[in-house]
């Protein structure tokens, strides 16, 4: 188990653990990603989008079904995924979305939720999990790796990376440069002074779930490959993974999200060779539960100095 | 005497009890229809049909603590199910560690499970709104990933008391009490007991900590400078829903006698979640109309019409945004109020318009929906149950 080099952390050599990380970066890429996607929607249309997973799930189904039995290429496919993802979140958030616009970011959030539980039934009855095969939707970048740092990297893995970076720079330059991403700033700051001054509100609302949905598409896409298989359930649920993410921002800054994402990722895949005999064994089996402990840290930290909780109550 | 002016100074102090008809009435039907679930229902149905309402009158009580909770005090928990797989699990540990008599059993399980969800609801005195529910969230899924892991106990040995190969005294499961072992017999003890925790929650709303909650909803600076312990309030109201919750966790774990991780997942919170706030927050009955969602239409659909289960989610998340979006009361609430604003619309004594069309058919189109989904084909149930939030936009606009 000693390597030439002998570096090991807590008994598991620095070789053994090199492809936990790249995997981990990976993951922590993509919910990075989301993390950043939750956040714009979140700061422009006060929503936080628990259907975020469930709408990426979506695209994805549709892609592996375009593919499966219609024979369409793999570019067209996944180009109807992400859009897929950008439709299905602006269509709520301009038939739903409206009639929420004055109520309390709670009922906002578990609005979202009804959608949640729309799709994954949907998707559930129409593609039940289970039977005889599982589904794949492999990306034609995964049969290509590369030797970096003396490990096997995915051209997928690289991708998720890369995005969740590219994304992060390209949303920031954006919100900051655009005539678009100012009125976003200024839906965040205040709605009704925004739109006081001239800002289109709903026009600019329907450009962040437009956007926010793409994002959402891509992670479905992304997610899948590194997942290994597509399991609905499985997306719809790692909206909450994201969420860790998100919260370790405080819903605010996209490079905390970006940070928060790749570190609750790296956190969950690190742990995974630590389930041999080893002096912190018993805590790998725990490692999925990485994401939720980091949120619940992250919550309480951000909210340290808080004596009283102001907010109104609406329902 | 010198204690009376310091009384009438607070806003939120004893006010004069009044009985009026409406409360004469609600008692009335309440003891009828705990009459009729003793006696009628066990007499009209089927072993598998008791063993429903069982776990339809269990699943009340922690849609109970659920609107004690959101619709008292205004603090939401999304991690509900989790608290009650605590409660399971600490109750299947303790029947195979003791021979503690179950009534026992009952109490303190409540009482592990209220110091458990206390310590959440610490949180919740800096808290509120989204990030209660992104906490509580975290803590469900946080929970589902630990059991998981340790797995219901079956009869071995050490903490978790869980091993690969059980023991025969593990296939046992967890004992029902003495008195009622049957299926009819312990169905009977769960509404009984059930009838008591409601009385409880009733006792609590309709006094003190009651109109302390209410201040606190309304507004929290209001009720501190009113004088109303903020934090003494906000753990109370989360002792006593983590009480009901881990007492319907133990009525849970002896309904099941062998309880199973796959059965308690954080989606099981969030649908909970849902119920509830479809069932009525804020009053006891939507409690029920919550279980009866929960439990009893799973069982209608997969034994009795069958019918794909799926189609449940499709009906709770429309259900959850057509009450988000028209109806705060929830089911209980508002059906019956939608109903008479039906009769009117017919009878010509109102003017139709939009918002009055809209809402009752929004309401109708989640009902018919579930009833479209039994009968005629599942693709029209589904469009009609997606129209009721559509419905529902087109009532409030």
């Amino acid at each position: 188990m000693t390597s030439l080099l002998g570096l090991s952390i807590f008994g598991v050599d620095w070789q053994d653990l090199k492809p936990f990380i790249v995997t981990g970066l990976a993951f922590g890429g993509v919910y990075a990603l989301s993390g950043v996607g939750l956040v714009v929607l979140y700061r422009a249309t006060g929503v936080l989008n628990l259907a975020f997973g469930a709408i990426g799930a979506a695209g994805a189904l549709i892609a592996y079904y375009l593919i499966m039995h219609t024979g369409w290429p793999h570019w067209l496919a996944f180009t109807i995924c992400v859009l897929t993802g950008g439709v299905i979140n602006l269509l709520y958030g301009m038939v739903i979305g409206p009639a929420f616009a004055r109520r309390d970011p709670l009922v906002k959030m578990m609005g979202t939720l009804g959608l949640a539980l729309i799709l994954l039934g949907i998707m559930n009855w129409r593609a039940p999990i289970g039977g005889a095969f599982a589904r794949f939707l492999t990306l034609p970048s995964s049969p290509h790796h590369y030797q970096i740092a003396g490990t096997s990297v995915s051209l997928t893995q690289i991708i998720a990376i890369g995005l969740a970076f590219a994304i992060t720079a390209g949303v920031t330059v954006f919100l900051r440069v655009t005539k678009l991403g100012t009125a976003m700033r200024a839906l965040a700051n205040d709605r009704e002074i925004s739109a006081t001054l001239g800002v289109p509100v709903r026009r600019v609302e329907a450009a962040a779930w437009f956007g926010s949905g793409i994002v959402c598409g891509m992670a479905g896409l992304l997610l899948p490959d590194l997942l290994v298989s597509l399991d609905e359930s499985a997306l719809t649920y790692l909206v909450i993974s994201s969420l860790a993410a998100a919260l370790i921002g405080r819903l605010r800054s996209l490079w905390m999200t970006l940070a928060g994402g790749l570190a609750v990722g790296l956190l969950q895949a690190v742990l995974t060779p630590y389930y041999r005999a080893s002096p912190i064994s018993s805590v790998s089996s725990y490692r999925s539960a990485a994401p939720f402990v980091l949120a619940i840290i992250a919550l309480l930290y951000m909210n340290r100095r808080r004596v009283v909780a102001v907010s109104r109550t609406t329902y | 005497m010198s204690e009376a002016p310091a009384a009438e100074g607070r806003a939120w102090a004893r006010p004069e009890v009044h009985i009026d008809r409406r409360m004469v009435i609600s008692a009335a039907v309440a003891v009828g229809l705990i009459l009729f679930a003793l006696l009628g229902l066990p007499a009209l149905f089927g072993t598998d049909w008791i063993t429903t309402f069982t776990g339809v009158t269990i699943y009340s009580i922690v849609a109970l603590g659920f609107g004690l909770l959101y619709g008292r005090v205004g603090l939401i928990s999304l991690g509900q199910v989790a608290l009650l797989a605590i409660g399971v699990w600490t109750t299947t540990r303790l029947s195979y560690a003791t021979s503690i008599p179950f009534p026992l059993l009952l109490i303190i399980v409540g009482a592990i499970v209220m110091v458990i969800g206390v310590l959440v609801g610490l949180t919740a005195v800096r808290l509120s709104g989204l990030y209660l529910a992104l906490i509580t969230l975290m803590f469900a899924g946080a929970t589902q990933i630990v059991l998981s892991v340790i797995d219901f106990p079956n009869g071995g040995h050490g903490f978790t008391g869980h091993t690969a190969v059980p023991p025969l005294t593990g296939l046992a499961g967890v004992r029902r009490p003495a008195i009622a072992t049957g299926e009819t017999g312990y169905y009977r003890y769960v509404v009984i007991v059930t009838a008591i925790l409601f009385l409880v929650a009733l006792v609590h709303v309709a006094s003190k900590p009651g109109r302390a909650w209410a201040s606190i909803r309304e507004s929290e600076p209001a009720a501190l400078a009113a004088g109303v312990n903020i934090t003494l309030y906000k753990l109370w109201a989360f002792a006593l829903a983590s009480f009901l919750t881990g007492v319907a966790g133990c009525l849970l774990a002896a309904l099941n006698g062998v309880s199973r991780a796959i059965n308690f997942q954080t989606q099981d919170s969030l649908t909970l979640a849902a119920t509830s706030l479809i069932g009525g927050i804020f009053s006891l009955w939507g409690a029920f109309i919550a279980g009866i969602f929960n439990q009893l239409l799973p069982f209608l659909f997969q034994t009795q019409w069958n019918v794909d289960f799926n189609f449940l989610l499709v009906v709770f998340g429309a259900g959850l945004l057509q009450v988000l979006l028209t109806a705060p009361g929830g089911l209980i609430d508002q059906f019956p109020k939608d109903m008479a604003n039906l009769g009117r619309l017919i009878t010509g004594k109102v003017p139709v318009t939009r918002q009055a069309v809209c809402g009752i058919g929004s309401i109708l189109a989640l009902i018919v929906g579930i009833a479209l989904l039994a009968t005629v084909t599942p693709v029209v149930g589904v469009i009609v149950v997606i129209l009721s939030p559509v419905l529902a936009v087109y009532a409030t606009s």
